[in-house]
């Protein structure tokens, strides 16, 4: 096979077996990897009624086909399993070098199942697969993790691990990879501690081999092109990093602002990317095979809040900045360092913070729930201890640590929870911006921005515009976007090579890549397909039209302050099209002619 | 005047693409591990460093080889040439490369060490940070002399 | 026009003092290198947007012009928001400016 190595890798971890199985051809085709192929593996193994968090549930590390190779900026990879915040078909993007190197190493997916009696680790040098003891790892944070593993290992293996936040079983933990990159969203970290799963590190010095080499440079060559001439991938992400979108979101009105009860936030300027390249910037980085360099190597020297490392992204600076009603920069780069160490989902424990501190503010907490810390919005040291807690998972740490759905209804309140499906929303307020909101109704995995990113038309004027507060043709918009991110998703790619590229230059690298005569229509296709593949399994694990939503706050209550003053989001002006143009019946399921149409 | 290939390692993200160009380059498939190039990063510092050959006036590998395989080169100004067809892959020149930018590889037989791709570097066609270039020698060190010389300027722009 | 009060070149434009009279404009991202300042207020509104943004290209100079304008249209590649809305929804160049409005100018950006 060109592009797939052809290969897929299943380790038993309750026996203690390895084995090794040939990658399908015609599945490849139709769901490419990642994303796509592993969620095909999931949904065909797992129950989707079982425990997440059970030896049951299995965990897929994929690489697409583009991984590995110097498409730009696709060196992605996936972790798909049973997702233990929610309980959805999840699926967690990373970037870094660690999908590169399992595909050198010879593997399509890694499929690890069951569960080991004792803190392991596995190492995977090419052919050569061991599950080892993992007694003196058990315990340390991410980083440490990965130091201690290459010592016993090699000192240039890709380690992927989970920190203490993942083997307490934290639903909102995360799987770091190579110290500093997330695969970040719906609590993969505790499938990996419930399987007492420290850690995968890999060697690989084999090849991803290409079916037309002069096919695929020259169609790489113009996705590059592409990329570098535009305004944001060639020059204004490097330069600014993600964060850049703390102003234009404020500005229009949609930043999230103290737990999602206004969409403006004064002074958030102080806490955007222009801040953080003027005060803590020391270099941008880039993920493997990247040509944006988004990433930020970043230094704090505020002796309250000094470290070093990388961050923070515009999701980690809103969730502990604006959304906790935080303006000090310092002490934002610092929680997002804490959660890289720990393994914790930024977006999720920010939100959760922020929930907790409007549950202060109505008295329905006290210092009595919060070991004694005053929590009202605002307080910086708070926030910031409060990261520290759920990390270690002491006192109130530990509630915040299961999420701010948890955490709110346990107290009574749900309503309090800026959750869909459990999961927390990211910084967009779809009160400002109508189509995100339908995006956050109809996620797979809930609450979440990269699966349909409609922000990119709506706001950033990307190619397209869109007016934020109109509700005709976002159902369209959505559908359009999700399908190709989900097909994106797939094939290794980054979501901001979009910012320059589009499906037709996917198409073209993957078709010269692999051999197959893919086509545009193909290729979203398969995004459709793998969208609902997803959707199938969630309606099978228990979810129904009444999940679709947002929370009533986003409905009922209109932002106070700022350039959205006075608006709510439309949701059920969306739906109904949406459910429509996407082949459902009106309680969103599938239909029989869409399931035949998508090859289900 | 010679070309050489400058490293920039203050502009290099890791995002190893000059690996990437040059296995594809060489061995036509995408594998890191055969690149004449390396790319390594130090996560904790955020730092990233391109090594390869430096294509040495006296080089150790040329002193080493018994058998005149690796030689300068007398068709191109400032390369070090490896001849396959005279090596005995004895892996002296591995061993002497004090960089470690000569190597071995058992899955071709060959020895891997940059050939600046015939005067034409894919991995600085391929890195998209300017991190590595191929330039004349007269100016190779211009603009990381002249960079320099601008801090200076500034400083003494404010005293006087 | 007059500059922020006390705006330094990397504080934000919320440093301006409340109830200041007349029109704000703020700049972001790669737009404050052609400015050098995060933002400013003007006394007199101009009638439109067109008229402002041909004052401010006489004071910030070649680059801001490229950035702002693509042979006398409004560049594609520009966002302008006028109390938060994109231009492009309401009349482009010919937008109609009022005393207390807020500009807001960005390079394109993006993220997520």
């Amino acid at each position: 096979m060109f592009g797939w190595t052809g290969t897929i890798l299943r380790v038993d971890l309750t026996k203690g077996e390895v084995t090794r199985e040939a990658t399908d051809p015609q599945l490849a085709r139709d769901y490419l990897g990642a994303r796509g192929l592993g969620g095909h593996i999931v949904s065909t193994e797992v129950d989707p009624t079982t425990d997440a968090l059970g030896p049951d549930n299995k965990i897929v590390f994929a690489p697409g086909p583009l991984t590995g190779t110097f498409a730009p900026a696709a060196g992605r990879f996936n972790v798909v399993t049973k997702g233990p915040l929610n309980g959805v078909l999840a699926a967690s993007n990373s970037g870094g070098t660690f999908g590169p190197e399992l595909k050198y190493a010879g593997y399509d997916a890694l499929v690890i199942e069951g569960k080991a009696a004792k803190p392991v680790y596995l190492w995977i040098r090419d052919h050569e697969v061991e599950i080892r003891d993992a007694a003196a790892v058990w315990g340390h944070n991410t980083p440490d993790t990965t130091d201690l593993v290459r010592a016993e290992t090699d000192e240039d293996a890709k380690v992927s691990c989970i920190g203490p936040a993942g083997e307490h079983l934290s639903l909102i933990s995360n799987i770091m990879n190579e110290m500093h990159r997330a695969a970040g969203r719906t609590g993969v970290g505790a499938v990996m501690g419930a399987k007492n799963l420290k850690a995968v590190a890999v060697f690989g010095s084999g090849p991803v081999k290409v079916a037309d080499p002069e096919g695929f440079k020259a169609a790489v060559m113009k996705a590059r092109q592409m990329i570098q001439a535009h305004p944001v991938g060639g020059t204004g992400l490097k330069a600014y990093g993600t964060d850049v979108l703390v102003n234009i979101l404020n500005q229009t009105g949609a930043l999230p602002t103290r737990n999602y009860q206004d969409g403006y936030f004064p002074t958030a300027d102080k806490t955007g990317g222009e801040s953080l390249a003027a005060k803590q910037l020391v270099r941008p980085k880039g993920c493997f095979s990247c040509i944006i360099s988004c990433g930020r190597v970043s230094k704090v020297d505020n002796p309250a809040y000094a470290g070093y490392g990388e961050g923070p992204e515009y999701e980690s600076a809103w969730s502990f900045g604006a959304d906790c009603g935080i303006d000090d920069l310092d002490a934002i780069t610092k929680a997002n360092f804490l959660c890289n160490e720990y393994g914790l989902d930024t977006i999720s424990l920010g939100s959760t913070i922020a929930c907790a501190m409007e549950l202060f503010e109505r008295g329905i907490i006290t210092t009595k729930d919060t070991d004694g810390v005053d929590l009202h919005f605002g307080n910086t040291a708070a926030m910031v201890e409060m990261v520290r807690k759920a990390g270690e998972g002491e006192g109130f740490g530990v509630k915040l640590a299961q999420g701010s759905y948890r955490l709110a209804e346990s107290y009574g309140h749900p309503e309090f929870s800026m959750t869909v499906k459990k999961q927390e929303m990211p910084a967009y307020d779809p009160r400002g911006v109508q189509g995100i909101g339908l995006n956050y109704a109809t996620g797979n995995r809930g609450g979440c921005h990269v699966r349909g990113y409609t922000i990119a038309i709506e706001v950033l004027q990307n190619g397209a515009v869109m007016d934020p507060h109109v509700t005709e043709g976002k159902a369209g918009l959505d559908i359009t976007f999700q399908d190709l991110t989900a097909a994106l998703d797939s094939s290794g790619a980054c979501l901001f090579a979009t910012f320059g590229i589009g499906g037709a230059e996917l198409t073209e690298m993957l078709a010269a890549l692999t051999g197959l005569d893919y086509t545009l229509d193909e290729f979203m296709l398969i995004g459709a397909r793998i969208w609902n593949q997803e959707r199938l399994w969630n309606l099978k694990a228990g979810f129904t039209k009444a999940d679709d939503t947002l929370p009533e706050r986003l409905l009922t209550e209109p932002i106070k302050t700022g350039p959205s003053k006075g608006e709510v989001n439309h949701l059920d002006q969306m739906l109904p099209e949406y459910y429509g143009l996407r082949g459902w019946d009106e309680d969103g399921v599938p239909t029989k002619a869409k399931l035949k149409e998508l090859t289900l | 005047m010679a070309k050489v290939l400058m490293i920039h390692p203050d502009k290099c993200t890791g995002c190893r693409n000059c690996e990437l160009a040059c296995s594809f380059e060489h061995e036509g498939q995408f594998r890191p591990g055969a690149s004449r190039v390396q790319a390594y990063t130090w996560e904790r510092e955020g730092m990233s460093v391109p090594m390869m050959c430096q294509q040495c006036d006296d080089a150790a590998c040329v002193t080493v080889c018994p058998t005149g395989a690796m030689h300068r080169s007398t068709t191109r100004a400032n390369l070090v040439d490896w001849d396959e067809s005279t090596c005995i892959r004895c892996k002296m020149c591995t061993i002497a490369c004090p960089f470690g930018n000569a190597r071995y590889d058992a899955a071709s037989s060959a020895i891997f060490k940059c050939d600046t791709c015939q005067g034409a570097p894919e991995c600085v066609a391929f890195c998209p940070n300017g991190a590595l270039e191929f330039v004349d020698d007269e100016q190779q060190v211009r603009s990381r002399k002249k960079a320099y010389a601008a801090k200076f300027k500034e400083a003494f722009q404010e005293v006087s | 026009m007059s500059d922020f009060v006390g705006a330094g070149r990397h504080e934000p434009p919320g440093a301006s003092p409340r109830g200041a009279r007349g029109m704000t404009v703020k700049y972001f991202a790669t737009i404050r290198t052609y400015t050098g300042e995060t933002g400013r207020h003007l006394d007199d509104a101009p009638a439109d947007l067109r008229e402002l943004l041909t004052t401010l290209a006489g004071r910030y100079g070649t680059s801001f012009r490229r950035a702002v304008f693509s042979g006398g249209e409004l560049s594609g590649e520009i966002i302008i928001l006028v109390n938060g809305r994109n231009v492009r929804y309401l009349q482009g160049l010919d937008t109609p400016l009022a005393a207390d409005d807020e500009v807001s100018i960005f390079p394109m950006v993006a993220g997520g």
